[in-house]
């Protein structure tokens, strides 16, 4: 189903995003939101707390094999992906907010992440290798550092790479779409309704419980768009290589499903999101003069 | 002769350093100037140009002085121009603009600044006033051109881009995204030569024919002829200002001066977010601060304002010089509250009135001052500055050194001590009068040499200057004198409010009554909440009897709001009213 060469196309394109996203960020950035650890927090909760519940109740509730189970669970211990920023950035919404999330999702998911896998798993009564899971997102963090030290250096390379970075992020879900979806046709209709259910739900109230608990909280409709994005929308390359790493054989194919399909349909999802939200705040925006301002 | 200082009591509040008059213009011609800094500040970064996504490029003093002669050559050796000719130029904020603006002062010849935006009309009918021999173009605005070069035929048209002067790597980033993604280049459907081939050319020519570029201006004086500025003016008919380099070289020092202790030299960065064929932006940004060895952070496209997030992410802006619009924009910007500048030391407020209420704000915010000037495009343009740390509220500050001011009536006599008059101004920033318009000149300027500037101001007891407001926006309700501008000063402090215009309607019984617009923040406000907050602070007659909430108000395109095309408006009603 994923074969040696996309494996190794994966990595390097999962390295480049991460990169990009590295460039897009300032240290301004991180002061900004440890100065408000209220904010870092929501997000969290928002990103590994709702999320992996609302995969493990879909994991619970759906007639799902044990494969399916674990890609579910995997999926939706994922941090935001650069996608999300991509989407925002089009939405109009708050994009230094949606990078913020990101990387913070991606930093503290290096310990986060292994452990919520672990004990959602247990819950189901699976087992899986969370060193394993523990090592690819140290490599990948890599890049983001490498990122954010091009951009210090000089801002027109940044800009360059945090450009490309974010076109790499399309091109791989049309990569998707145009080489695995016709090579996996014949899997793609015998796949069970549940399956189905399970990928687009997890993004649909992944969007929907993001904007209600920031609406709660009474932020901003712009961040409370933003913040939905962000929970809705997963890290699915980052989903996929750690499942290529951790797992092996028959197994690691019927797993690898899971963030395909999740990453297929939520790029359709968050397109119809984004439209809506940018009509939204196109309304919204300050009307200034022609030139001078 | 100098009036005694009783006659300027605002001397005493003149910062230390600033002196009353200033003898000597700092250079003859403002080609000088660009020498002049250039020797001083050689290599460090004079220009750089900030694109949205954080792309940049730079050019030193030393860069932006070889290109400039470089033009100036071309336009005098290739394109055959002469001293006095007029060179139009037509781009936003981008790097080719100093380097065309200085080589056409370079070459002795005359800088007619185009606003971008406007049609291929209004091109043609400035270009025909101004009779221009050149032109340079961003690309972006060509589409216009087969047009505007029909009502007006220009021999020489050269065409720039906005990426000019930027990494090759970044300009064809650049290039790609705005024909491609954007699709903003049109195919330039004119005879043409590119902007880099002008300066390749110039460059050449120079060498070969060891030309001193500092001949074609040495035989100018301070009253040859740098710019025609156009503006609508007092009056309402499009006219070029006459501005000499005296004019402009004496305006920037007035101007700078006036800031001594808070612009260091070579040590500031300025924010030049507002456009340089503006002449605010032009003297002050493009000029003054080059004088003095700072660096331009240069923004082409200032809308929407997070186009301006990584230019202050990515330099330490000390300065920003900007309108009324730009500031109170950026404190509803939520990544500007939340990291409010850091370096900066103040910004310089002109092109409209500096509202009260934003002034402080934005104290509040960044903890630094904003210092609101006055001036016209017929005064190069600053006229009067409220010096740091002594500004008051709701004034436009004292005249800058050499600068006079009387309050007259219509018939051209001092007012009394204490009561309104239109200003009127001597100094030496006043333009030599309109381009080919003696009749227009004529209106504008007495016998002594005062220029009237339409505006009704008063002077405080100790020389602060207030303004009341146009001459011609005046509401007459009852006989009593209502100046749009303190009613909609009250608007604007009613937290509710985002933006707020004033005109008077006819109104039978009174003459005229007093009518607001208003664009709400807070879309519950009422009518009634309105009247209720302005009979606080107004006296009955200057309460809006008639409220109109509206989504956006008709702007300039310099931003300020225009009251005639609300007048208008509703006159026209009125009449399909009365017709029905």
């Amino acid at each position: 189903m994923v074969g040696a060469f996309e494996q190794t196309l994966l990595a390097i394109m999962m390295a480049f995003i991460m990169l990009g996203m590295g460039a897009a960020l300032t240290p301004q950035d991180f002061k900004s939101s440890l100065r408000r650890p209220f904010g870092l927090f929501v997000g969290l909760i928002s990103q590994y707390g709702f999320l992996p519940l609302i995969g493990f109740t879909l994991a619970l509730l759906l007639p799902l094999s044990p494969e399916v189970k674990i890609g579910l669970i995997i999926m939706s211990c994922m941090p935001g992906g650069t996608t999300s920023n991509i989407f925002t950035y089009f939405a109009k919404g708050n994009l230094a907010l949606s990078m913020l999330m990101t990387v913070n999702s991606t930093v503290f998911g290096v310990v986060l992440i292994p452990l919520l896998i672990v004990l959602y798993a247990a819950g189901l009564g699976i087992t899986v290798p969370a060193d394993n899971i523990v090592r690819t997102l140290i490599v990948l963090l890599v890049p983001v550092l490498i990122g954010m030290a091009l951009r210090r250096w000089n801002a027109n390379v940044g800009a360059i790479v945090e450009l490309a970075g974010g076109a790499l992020g399309i091109f791989f879900i049309l990569f998707i779409m145009v080489s695995w979806v016709p090579r996996n046709w014949q899997f793609l209709v015998t796949t069970s309704p549940a399956v189905y259910a399970a990928v687009i739900g997890l993004g649909l109230l992944g969007f929907l419980a993001g904007y209600v608990f920031s609406a709660l909280l009474k932020l901003h409709p712009i961040n409370s768009q933003t913040i939905s994005m962000e929970i809705g929308i997963q890290n699915g390359p980052l989903a996929m290589a750690i499942v290529l790493f951790s797992f092996a054989g028959i197994q690691q194919q019927q797993i690898v499903a899971v963030p395909a399909l999740y990453s297929l349909f939520i790029v359709i999802n968050a397109t119809l999101l984004t439209l809506w939200y940018r009509r939204i705040n196109d309304r919204s925006q300050q009307k200034l003069p022609d030139s001078f301002l | 002769m100098t009036p005694p200082d009783a006659a300027r009591p605002w001397l005493a509040f003149y910062p230390p350093g600033a002196t009353p008059t200033i003898d000597a213009a700092p250079f003859r011609t403002v080609a000088e100037l660009v020498s002049a800094s250039a020797r001083l500040y050689g290599e460090r970064t004079a220009f750089t140009v900030v694109m949205p996504n954080g792309m940049y490029g730079d050019l030193s003093f030393a860069e932006i002085d070889r290109m400039s002669d470089a033009f100036a050559v071309y336009l005098r050796e290739v394109a055959g121009l002469e001293t006095g000719d007029r060179v139009a130029l037509q781009a936003p904020n981008s790097l080719p603009v100093p380097v065309v603006a200085f080589g056409v002062f370079k070459a002795g010849c005359v800088l007619v600044n185009v606003n971008p935006l406007y049609t291929a009309e209004e091109m043609g009918r400035q270009f025909a006033d101004a009779q221009p021999k050149a032109l340079v173009i961003v690309d972006m605005f060509a589409d216009k051109l087969p047009e505007a070069l029909k009502i007006c035929p220009i021999p020489n048209v050269i065409v720039t881009r906005v990426a000019e002067f930027m990494p090759a790597m970044v300009k064809g980033v650049i290039g790609l995204v705005q024909r491609y993604w954007d699709r903003s280049i049109p195919e330039v459907q004119v005879p043409h030569i590119r902007l880099p081939d002008v300066l390749a050319a110039g460059e050449s020519q120079r060498h070969i024919r060891s030309i001193a570029v500092e001949t074609y201006a040495s035989a100018l004086d301070g009253t040859a002829l740098a710019a025609l500025q156009y503006t609508g003016g007092t009056t309402g008919v499009s006219k070029g200002a006459m501005l000499t380099h005296g004019n402009i070289v004496m305006n920037m020092a007035q101007t700078m001066t006036f800031m001594e202790g808070h612009v260091k030299k070579g040590e500031e960065t300025v924010l030049t977010a507002i456009p340089t064929y503006h002449i605010l932006a032009f003297t002050l940004n493009l000029l003054g601060f080059f004088w003095l060895g700072n660096r331009n952070v240069l923004v082409p496209n200032p809308r929407p304002l997070a186009n301006l997030k990584r230019a202050f992410e990515n330099y330490r802006i000390t300065w920003i010089v900007g309108v009324n619009t730009l500031f109170n924009g950026l404190m509803n910007e939520f990544w500007f509250v939340e990291n409010p500048p850091k370096y900066l030391k103040a910004s310089f407020a002109g092109g409209m009135a500096l509202h009260g209420a934003v002034a402080e704000r934005w104290l509040k915010m960044t903890g630094t001052h904003v210092i609101e000037g006055y001036g016209l495009t017929e005064t190069s343009p600053v006229v009067t500055g409220n010096p740091i740390g002594k500004a008051r509220d709701g004034s436009i500050g004292i005249p800058v050194p050499s600068t006079e001011i009387i309050l007259i009536n219509d018939d051209g006599q001092q007012v009394p001590a204490g009561e309104a008059g239109e200003i009127a101004v001597r100094g030496p920033q006043v333009m030599a009068g309109y381009w080919r318009r003696d009749d227009e000149t004529a209106k504008v300027m007495t016998v002594d040499g005062f220029f009237r500037t339409g505006d009704i101001g008063t002077m405080d007891p100790d020389g602060y200057f207030r303004i009341v407001d146009r001459k011609k926006d005046m509401i007459l309700v009852s006989g009593f004198n209502v100046f749009p501008n303190e009613v909609e000063e009250c608007l604007a402090r009613l937290p509710g409010v985002q933006e707020a215009a004033v005109i008077g309607v006819p109104d039978g019984a009174a003459g005229e009554a007093v009518k607001a617009f208003i664009v709400r923040i807070d879309q519950t406000l009422t009518d009634e909440e309105v009247r209720a907050h302005c009979k606080t602070y107004l006296t009955g007659y200057k309460v809006p009897k008639q409220i109109e909430f509206r989504t956006e108000l008709p702007k300039s395109n310099v931003g300020k709001i225009l009251r005639k095309d609300l007048r208008t408006e509703e006159l026209a009603l009125i009449a399909t009213r009365k017709a029905a």
